[in-house]
């Protein structure tokens, strides 16, 4: 009983004493700038120019492979009458997408049209920020990621509307309460973009630096339960908020030019 | 002495936006509760709404995150 004793209590000694040497304060600062810096993996001369391959492109990649067989495996084999839980999962997927669509204002056959698009780029964002579970840094984390994909949102956004409403609605629609508003409505489809990729950007870059942080000063079971919110659903939340702007974007306009089309029969 | 200044500068931006996005969160979410309250059949109108808001009002304070940040590991 002594012995057993006297074990525990230099366990416990050894313990302490090894804790206490793990969680010693560095540099924080330093380690910081370090995690935060963008990691090039590899670079190869092409053509005369440099190409630069950050760990965002090879995360990218991976991520891209990981949601094709995701996606493979949820959509494969539909049968008329449902028969299986992954079909009934992929069809209740898309009809919370579609009546999102329809509570921003398009019908069913508008909603069907938007619907591949907006949720791919919700699905492929929240897997994207979900890749921090595995400690690799994720792609939003680089300004570059999020700045392309709004972009692509916003060419999406404005060819989808003028696809749907027609040009002359989209034209009512920038016009649609005065004509006096036309340039701040312009500078709308501007500011969006920035807008979405600074939401995007600003959320995960924040949230790695404070998991690094965290990682850094208490390296035990505590990053495990704020990364529940951080890593997983603080991901998903931003790839929701994604898909949930484009289709309100998207139904503002239909909004404008269903409004101009009343006022013109009226 | 520098550096101390832009840490207070990049603690101050971050917080008088968090703390003006918060109350701005507070209203239009006390609001909303209050309309659903009222007219209970629009209760799911309201709340999309007040998400797009708060999602807009929380953009604000996402700035301001951006700007601390570059305050202190850009300069």
């Amino acid at each position: 009983m002594m012995t057993v004793m006297s074990y525990i209590s230099e366990f416990w000694h050894h313990f302490v004493e090894k804790l206490i040497e793990e969680i010693k304060i560095g540099d924080i600062g330093e380690e910081i700038s370090h995690a935060i810096a963008p990691n090039i993996l590899f670079s190869a001369r092409i053509a005369g120019k440099n190409w630069l391959i950050s760990d965002a492109v090879v995360a990218t990649w991976g991520v891209m492979i990981v949601m094709f067989f995701i996606i493979w495996y949820l959509a494969k084999k539909m049968e008329l009458v449902p028969n299986s839980k992954r079909q009934q999962l992929t069809e209740s997927l898309v009809n919370i997408l579609i009546k999102l669509c329809q509570t921003s204002g398009m019908t069913y056959a508008q909603a069907e049209k938007v619907v591949p698009y907006v949720g791919s780029i919700g699905i492929f964002i929240a897997l994207t920020n979900m890749v921090t579970l595995l400690k690799i840094p994720a792609p939003s984390k680089n300004p570059a990621f999020p700045i392309t994909l709004a972009l692509i949102n916003i060419v999406y956004v404005v060819y989808m509307s003028i696809r749907l409403a027609g040009i002359k609605g989209f034209w009512a629609s920038l016009i649609y309460p005065k004509a006096a508003l036309l340039p701040f409505k312009i500078l709308d489809y501007l500011i969006k973009p920035i807008s979405l990729s600074l939401r995007l950007f600003g959320n995960v870059f924040g949230a790695y630096i404070l998991m690094e942080f965290i990682y850094i000063i208490i390296p035990i079971i505590v990053p495990g339960v704020i990364g529940l919110w951080f890593d997983l659903a603080d991901g998903i939340l931003q790839g929701v908020i994604f898909t949930y702007l484009s289709v309100t974007y998207i139904g503002e306009v239909l909004e404008g030019a269903h409004h101009a089309r009343e006022a013109a029969h009226s | 002495m520098e550096r101390g200044l832009i840490a207070l500068g990049a603690a101050i931006a971050i917080a008088i936006a968090a703390g003006a996005a918060a109350i701005g969160i507070g209203l239009a979410a006390g609001k909303a509760f209050e309309a659903s309250a009222r007219q209970p059949e629009v209760a799911g109108k309201v709340q999309a709404l007040m998400m797009t808001a708060i999602v807009f009002i929380e953009a604000t304070a996402i700035y301001a995150l951006v700007v601390s940040l570059l305050l202190i590991f850009a300069f």
